[in-house]
């Protein structure tokens, strides 16, 4: 097993975040599925186990880009920061293996009639997730992608008018003369070089002064997402791309849709569905009572089509099959519930352990042997092997640790690992 | 083929009556009554004389937006020309467009009539009765003539095709025996026709000993490469369009076009996109020629909608909703061009622009754009 650097000793770091908090390096949060920015240093969720800091080595100064910089160093107070930290091969002798690598979000991307990708404001339902979290990078309110963008773009806006501001007022003071007169007299006429310039300049600061009043009405005009879509079945329960069922998602959409509709009560959900399984004690239940206390509307249509208004607000278009009637419908937001696919290591692992895949690309298992791969000794739970939702993965990985406890009892084993 | 056995072969049985192929459909937005997920289900629930005696089965468009995005891969399209085929049987018909005058040139040259179609061709270049390269040129020497009064010259695009190849040292065969490729007939419920008209065709390219068959018209390119195939089997020469052609020649630099500053945007066809899967190398050609000035329309690719009708049959004011609401989208990239790829949505694009004052659009065919770019 290949175990990465981490460039932090894990026996020393007390996971305080004060590295986290000095870190001058801004990273893409990959944990908020790339919405919002962490450190360099950084622990990939706060609930992580073990509770131990990790040096992103790519974005991090000293590491991936070779300037001097060492302030998570310095910060630690537990020394536990290591630059000279090397992946690390280890040899570990085992009775039974479990194999809970988990699984991937289908990429919707290659829907070309859903424009994921292409239209902003239309989301996966991790990322959702990640916007309706109160640790998230919007802190649980539904700002839009659209204008989390726009406030970037008039952060970024703001910073070039700034310092193009700043060079001209440093022209007008030393030359005794203003931006407007070195227009009108370039329009005159005058050709010397640096009067051109300036001229230039000034036009293009007028310019980008105008553009950023535009985006900063647009965005005093913004507000939250008040009324969602949830698309049920996206790359699932589809001969294009995966056959099967993903099983948790139906419930995920409502419970998504009950969460954004407690945190602002005006929030209106509708959730587009061949049929909704709620299948499993009390989920049915939960889906009635969505659709009573939430402002839930459960619509039965598969959607055909999803494309974008001039206020960047994405289009759903429809049949409604209980209707029998085509419509077309604007959101603030759509939602696609994204298939559960085999982790992408899955195949290659699979080889190496000597385990047989289903046709779906899961780790095959018997259906009276759940947990059992085709291959004695090595065990697999949760969604290596098949979609499930969390109380399912649960038990199963306890189930699972005790099919490989069962496994070794008894036997002579050591366990050794080599450096 | 019975709707029972058209169920069997397409696996309609798999439908999910989910109501995306009716979502999709670019009738259904426009004809409430029409409604692909119910054709399906009305199949299923064996209500034949319902289904075939209904009018709207002739409403499809065949565009293929349906089945492009059925889950369960229903191939509507064909589905649908197996019904029409049953339709035709007890003597249902399409209502024809130009009161028939297209098919009845169809059904002529499926009697063998002489035809003498090839004088434009020696006027815009060199061309052979025998050689490797065999243009097969379609049905524009008769659009050239019938839709004249609105303004669209069909054969430009086969003038084009000619001055090209010639440019790049081929000279086509170009006969006046070729026939009809049989699209219309077949998608009209009338299979043998269609089949008549191929066999001439097959028998006239084999005996001309070309290898390669271009073609700039869409639908001759995928009947062709899908249809024939089906009915006769292994042809014996091989069907290229002519985008997939000369983009090569503007890779290689065989082909120069020069830049003519106006701003393109561009119409995919149903049988070169969806059908025959071609979406880039037109892309490609426009792009080599306009750069960042060509625009996609929101629509595009998969996504595209198809000009209105289809078989010169059943153009009504769906079709003309249709259309008018394609060029708006055209208008909204800001191009000044949309440009097309396939003769018929030239004409039916064309057609429904007369008829908007206040549209400041143009149209024209990606191949006449070539030609007229050409260094």
């Amino acid at each position: 097993m290949r175990k990465k650097a981490r460039y932090v000793n894990e026996d020393l770091c007390t996971g305080c975040g004060s590295c986290a908090e000095k870190c001058p390096t801004p990273a893409v949060d990959t944990f908020n599925t790339g919405i919002g920015q962490r450190k360099a240093i950084y622990k990939y969720f706060a609930q992580g186990i073990p509770s131990v800091f990790t040096i992103d080595a790519p974005s991090c100064r000293q590491l991936g880009q070779g300037k001097k910089c060492g302030v998570c160093a310095k910060t630690c107070q537990a020394k536990a920061i290591d630059f000279e930290q090397k992946d690390r091969m280890v040899e570990i002798e085992a009775g039974a293996i479990v194999m809970a690598t988990g699984y991937d979000v289908f990429d919707p991307s290659v829907i070309p009639e859903y424009g994921y990708g292409r239209i902003k404001n239309v989301v996966t339902a991790l990322e959702f997730e990640r916007l309706l979290s109160a640790s998230g990078p919007t802190a649980g309110h539904l700002d839009r992608p659209s204008e989390l963008t726009l406030e970037k773009e008039i952060e970024e806006t703001g910073k070039e008018v700034r310092k193009l501001s700043a060079r001209i007022k440093q022209l007008e003071e030393k030359q005794g003369k203003t931006s407007d007169e070195v227009i009108s007299q370039v329009k005159a006429g005058a050709s010397d070089e640096p009067l051109v310039e300036w001229a230039k300049q000034a036009e293009s600061l007028a310019e980008m002064q105008a553009a950023l009043a535009a985006m900063n009405r647009k965005m005093a005009a913004a507000t939250t997402a008040k009324k969602l879509a949830f698309i049920q079945c996206v790359g699932s329960r589809d001969f294009r791309f995966n056959r099967y069922c993903s099983s948790y998602c139906c419930m995920h959409s409502v419970k998504e849709a009950m969460i954004a509709n407690e945190h602002d009560r005006e929030v209106h959900s509708s959730i587009f569905c061949m049929d909704l399984r709620a299948v499993g004690r009390g989920f049915e239940e939960y889906k009635l009572r969505g659709g009573q206390q939430a402002n839930i509307e459960y619509i039965r249509g598969r959607v055909a089509e999803i494309t974008e208004d001039e206020a960047k607000n994405p289009v759903v278009w429809f049949e409604s099959t209980t209707e029998r009637h085509v419509k077309s419908e604007v959101f603030d937001m759509v939602v696609l519930a994204a298939a559960c696919v085999p982790s992408a290591g899955t195949a290659r692992l699979a080889q190496l352990a000597g385990v047989e895949l289903d046709t779906n690309g899961f780790v095959k298992t018997d259906p009276l042997m759940p947990l059992a791969t085709t291959r004695p000794g090595i065990f697999v739970c949760g969604c290596a092997q098949g979609p499930m939702d969390i109380p399912e993965s649960v038990a199963q990985a306890s189930s699972a640790a005790a099919c490989a406890a069962e496994a070794v009892i008894g036997a002579q084993i050591t366990l050794k690992a080599t450096a | 083929m019975n709707i029972g056995e058209s169920v069997n072969l397409y696996r309609a049985y798999y439908c999910l009556d989910c109501g995306v192929c009716t979502g999709s459909c670019p009738v259904s937005r426009v004809l409430p009554t029409f409604s692909p997920r119910l054709v399906v289900e009305k199949a299923m629930l064996e209500l034949g004389d319902e289904l075939l005696g209904d009018r709207d089965l002739w409403s499809c468009l065949t565009c293929g937006r349906c089945y492009q995005r059925c889950p369960t891969n229903i191939n509507f399209p064909e589905f649908m020309r197996n019904l029409r085929e049953e339709a035709a049987k007890r003597g249902l018909s399409p209502t024809l467009t130009h009161h028939g005058m297209l098919q009845s040139v169809m059904e002529f040259q499926a009697a063998g009539v002489r035809q003498k179609k090839t004088d434009w061709a020696r006027e815009a270049g060199k061309i052979a009765d025998t050689g490797e390269v065999f243009y097969f040129v379609g049905c524009m020497p008769y659009f050239s003539v019938i839709f004249r009064d609105i303004g669209v010259d069909s054969l430009s695009i086969g003038r084009s095709v000619i001055k090209i190849l010639n440019a790049a040292g081929i000279t086509p065969v170009v006969s006046d025996e070729e026939a009809c490729c049989g699209h219309d007939m077949l998608w009209n419920g009338n299979p043998e026709t269609f089949k008549k008209l191929a066999a001439k065709n097959i028998e006239l390219i084999r005996s001309s000993g070309a290898k390669k068959v271009v073609f700039s018209c869409p639908e001759g390119y995928y009947t062709f490469k899908h249809h024939y195939p089906l009915y006769f089997g292994e042809l014996g020469f091989e069907a290229v369009h002519f985008y997939d052609y000369i983009e090569k020649m503007i890779g290689e630099g065989a082909l120069k076009l020069s830049d003519g500053a106006r701003a393109y945007t561009y119409h995919d066809p149903c049988r070169l996109g969806r059908m025959a899967k071609i979406y880039e190398s037109p892309r490609a050609i426009l792009h080599s020629l306009a750069g960042d000035r060509f625009r996609e329309m929101e629509r595009n690719r998969e996504n595209s909608v198809c000009c209105g009708t289809t078989g010169w049959a059943n153009c009504s004011s769906c079709s003309k909703q249709i259309q008018a609401e394609r060029l708006r989208e055209a208008k909204a990239t800001g191009a000044k061009t949309l440009v097309t790829a396939c003769p018929k949505c030239q004409i039916h694009l064309s057609c429904a622009l007369s008829s908007m004052e206040d549209m400041d659009l143009e149209i024209k065919d990606l191949t006449t754009l070539i030609s007229e770019s050409m260094r």
